[in-house]
């Protein structure tokens, strides 16, 4: 392996911010090259955006310019030169991974402590970085862990700009915040970018597109595809956008231009008024003997799809716990028809023998690793089926390769579900929550950190089964689903549910006064 | 359980540096591991959980609640050597079960020191925060950056393995996974179906927070500062005096009031 590496400020480079040149780069076990000659300059002061389908090496990229990798992570990699700038800060996906310290101030101090600053100057340096990203703390000393996510990435931010770096490397900083957080993370940015180089990589482009000045497309191979402003690859390349799943402006609106051809066609098989499926009469669910969530009275029929929305710990996934009988409730809660047994207040003995009413609801849990059981793709699926004794191992055999085929997974049979792609790792988990056909299925933020296509994939997998008769409920934060796909809202605010409207459009198919 | 060991009570141990506490109660542990005598350990038991009381960090009622189990730390150190220890004087005897005087006073004695060390423990946690203790022990010891901060960032990851835990265990209950076979065999079910997720889950975390601390120029060495000066103060002062008064107040009393009377409860035939 041979690496030449020049700082920025060598030469008659000055105008150059970071740069690579016939980068060829290979992780160990892969066969293919994630890039094979790639060359790239970003010059000093712009606002660069990669864009590209998920896992064509974005990510990897924006690590080899800010010098990570090798020096950090060690990946086997070989160019005629890389560029890397003298001083440079990152943020990072995961909000929760981006902090050694369980203290603001604390963490703010580790970045100051290791450039050597002067423990006097620590706290006025603190305030202005908090300003600079709108975090106005009145005590510093406050828990990391009591900020909001999208807070947390501020400070991710702040502790960056401590840094005072040349370039700011941004990873997909907002593919784990709410509509509101990614806003104000995105204010914070552009305030602090000024006068900086900025390079992004992000799937969630609708908030920022519009004020970068270049955009760099990245076709799945590595290779760049697209090179130029905003307008520009938004005007010659809106396919290669869709397809890539990027969350680019208007995205919502060429989905459900999809979604009416379709759906005039299968409105007229909406069922008509039934039976509930599930029925709640002054249910309360229980969270080591506190109240977390209310419900006066709701009913769930065939062929609803119900967003749960509301803030974040207003008692969303608290819900579908106790409708899985995962937390203890008291109430009148009538499943299928039959009356479920209260949890809160019986005896352990008697709790030990309800269980969870899986055969009857789908449990997708927000995140899919958690859910896996079996060592292949195969036996995951098949995993429920069996533990049921559903049917004969042909049977099994036979269904589980009809769900590989319709969530798309199939030529991964053999693979063990953690070494799926994200999305993958979604559809497998939403498969195997559904193959014994539950009437209801239960869906905990499922399209969170997802790419616009994944995001869709799921939607429309719900709304197929929808269309069958099975009734969604699906905790989202996203608008779009709330708005235009969801037949009926919840809200949930403060432990408390309370039906909404769908805003934004009638609905033929609202049951009123149910 | 991070949040019932925080400390709430500010006393003046807390404010005591970290690195010289370490010391200090290193050494009164030395002191509760080398008494042989049981007056001497009984009285450093009253006296320290005494302590725990008046200068621990948490209020009265935790406190209480912290020492109930002492009594069963008592019984539970205590018990098989007043059942099978050695000794000469027998008092009661069924099959293998065998009092005698001298293995009934080295059990009470090693009951006495268990609940000395377990308040002396309680003393120095509920009065210390890490942050602080790696803070001064990178300060006053020379203790590596590289591993203090590297405990600081796991002790931060730990409430979040703790909620995996759970969710995962949610999971299995819904997906109806249920573990097959007892003992062994049961055993390695369950570290099959938690370990493999908890811990691809947590080092993939700890690898994120890694490179996440090294991209913020944190490299394990070179000069650096700390946001924490690891002081000396008068504060020291107070408690190496009250600390070395405590193992003095009960040597003294274990001399004027001898409950027991015995000086070396070891075995000698």
């Amino acid at each position: 392996m041979t690496m030449i590496e020049n700082s920025a400020d060598a030469q008659n480079e000055e105008a150059i911010a970071a740069a690579v040149t016939g980068l060829r780069l290979k992780f160990p076990d892969e066969r293919s090259f994630v890039f094979k000659d790639l060359s790239l300059s970003i010059l000093r002061g712009e606002k660069v955006l990669l864009l590209g389908p998920s896992g064509c090496g974005k990510s990897t990229l924006l690590q080899v310019l800010g010098g990570l990798i090798p020096h950090v992570i060690e990946v086997p990699l070989r160019a005629e030169e890389i560029v890397v700038p003298r001083s440079r800060g990152y943020v990072f996906q995961d909000p929760d991974t981006q902090f050694c310290m369980p203290y603001v101030d604390e963490e703010l101090a580790f970045v100051l402590e290791n450039r050597g600053i002067k423990r006097e100057l620590m706290i006025p340096q603190m305030r202005k970085v908090l300003a600079a990203v709108g975090l106005l703390l009145d005590e510093l000393h406050v828990p990391v862990d009591s900020l909001s996510q999208g807070m947390k990435q501020r400070l991710a931010l702040a502790s960056v700009l401590l840094l005072e770096p040349e370039v700011i490397f941004l990873d997909e900083p907002s593919a784990l915040l709410d509509p509101d957080g990614r806003e104000q993370m995105w204010e914070a940015v552009w305030r602090a970018a000024e006068g900086r180089t900025l390079i992004v990589v992000e799937h969630r482009i609708e908030e920022m597109a519009d004020r970068v000045d270049r955009i760099i497309l990245f076709a799945p191979d590595g290779s760049i595809i697209g090179d130029g402003s905003p307008e520009w690859i938004f005007r010659n390349f809106r396919k290669e956008l869709q397809q890539y799943g990027i969350w680019y402006p208007g995205v919502w609106e060429d989905f459900f231009r999809i979604l009416e051809m379709r759906q005039t066609e299968q409105r007229s098989m909406m069922p008509g008024q039934q039976d509930p499926l599930l029925a709640l009469r002054q249910f309360t669910g229980f969270r080591a003997d506190h109240p977390v969530i209310e419900v006066q009275a709701a009913e769930i029929y065939p062929g609803d799809f119900i967003a749960v929305t509301g803030p974040n710990g207003a008692g969303k996934s608290s819900l579908l716990l106790s409708l899985m009988c995962l937390l203890r409730f008291s109430g009148h809660y009538r499943l299928c028809g039959e009356l479920m047994p209260e949890t809160a207040g019986a005896r352990r003995k008697e709790r030990k023998k309800a269980g969870p009413p899986s055969d009857r609801i789908g449990y997708v849990f927000q995140n899919p690793e958690f859910q896996f059981v079996a060592e292949t793709v195969m036996d995951e699926i098949g995993f429920s089926m069996k533990t049921r004794e559903y049917a004969s191992s042909e049977q099994v055999d036979e269904k589980t390769r009809d769900f590989l085929h319709s969530f798309h997974l199939v030529g991964l049979e053999h693979r063990h579900p953690y070494q799926l792609s994200t999305g993958q790792k979604r559809r497998l988990s939403m498969a195997a929550a559904v193959v014994c056909g539950q009437s209801i299925l239960l869906l905990d933020e499922p399209t969170f950190g997802q790419d616009a296509r994944n995001t869709f994939a799921i939607l429309n997998y719900c709304m197929e089964m929808q269309a069958e008769g099975a009734a969604i409920v699906m905790v989202t934060h996203e608008e779009g689903i709330a708005r235009h796909i969801a037949s009926r809202v919840w809200e949930v605010r403060n432990g408390v549910l309370k039906e909404g409207t769908p805003a934004g459009r009638e609905q033929p198919e609202m049951r009123v006064g149910t | 359980m991070i949040e019932l060991l925080t400390p709430t009570r500010s006393t003046i141990l807390q404010h005591a540096n970290p690195a010289v506490k370490l010391a200090l109660f290193v050494a009164l542990f030395f002191v509760t591991v080398q008494t042989r005598n049981i007056d001497f350990a009984m009285d450093q038991a009253i006296v320290y959980t005494l302590l725990l009381f008046i200068l621990g960090g948490f209020p009265l009622r935790k406190t209480l609640l912290l020492v109930i189990p002492f009594f069963l730390l008592f019984v539970s150190s205590s018990i098989t050597m007043v059942l099978f220890g050695k000794g000469d004087t027998l008092w009661w005897q069924w099959g293998l079960l065998r009092i005698t005087e001298e293995s009934f006073y080295r059990g009470m004695h090693l009951g006495f020191r268990s609940i000395a060390f377990a308040a002396e423990g309680l003393l120095f946690v509920s009065t210390t925060s890490s942050v602080r203790l790696f803070y001064a022990l990178m300060q006053s010891f020379k203790l590596a950056p590289k591993f203090a901060y590297s405990f600081m960032a796991s002790i931060r990851l730990l409430p979040m393995v703790w909620e995996e835990f759970l969710n995962r265990r949610q999971a299995l209950q819904v997906r109806g996974a249920r573990v097959k076979g007892k003992g062994m065999k049961g055993l390695a079910e369950h570290i099959r179906l938690y370990a493999v997720p908890l811990l691809s889950q947590s080092i993939r975390r700890a690898h994120r927070v890694a490179v996440a601390m090294e991209a913020k120029q944190f490299d394990g060495k070179g000069p650096r500062t700390y946001f924490y000066p690891s002081k000396i103060s008068w504060m020291d002062g107070i408690s190496i005096i009250l600390l070395v008064i405590a193992p003095c107040l009960a040597y003294m009393a274990s001399l004027s009031f001898q409950w027991f009377g015995i000086a070396d409860v070891r075995y000698h035939p």
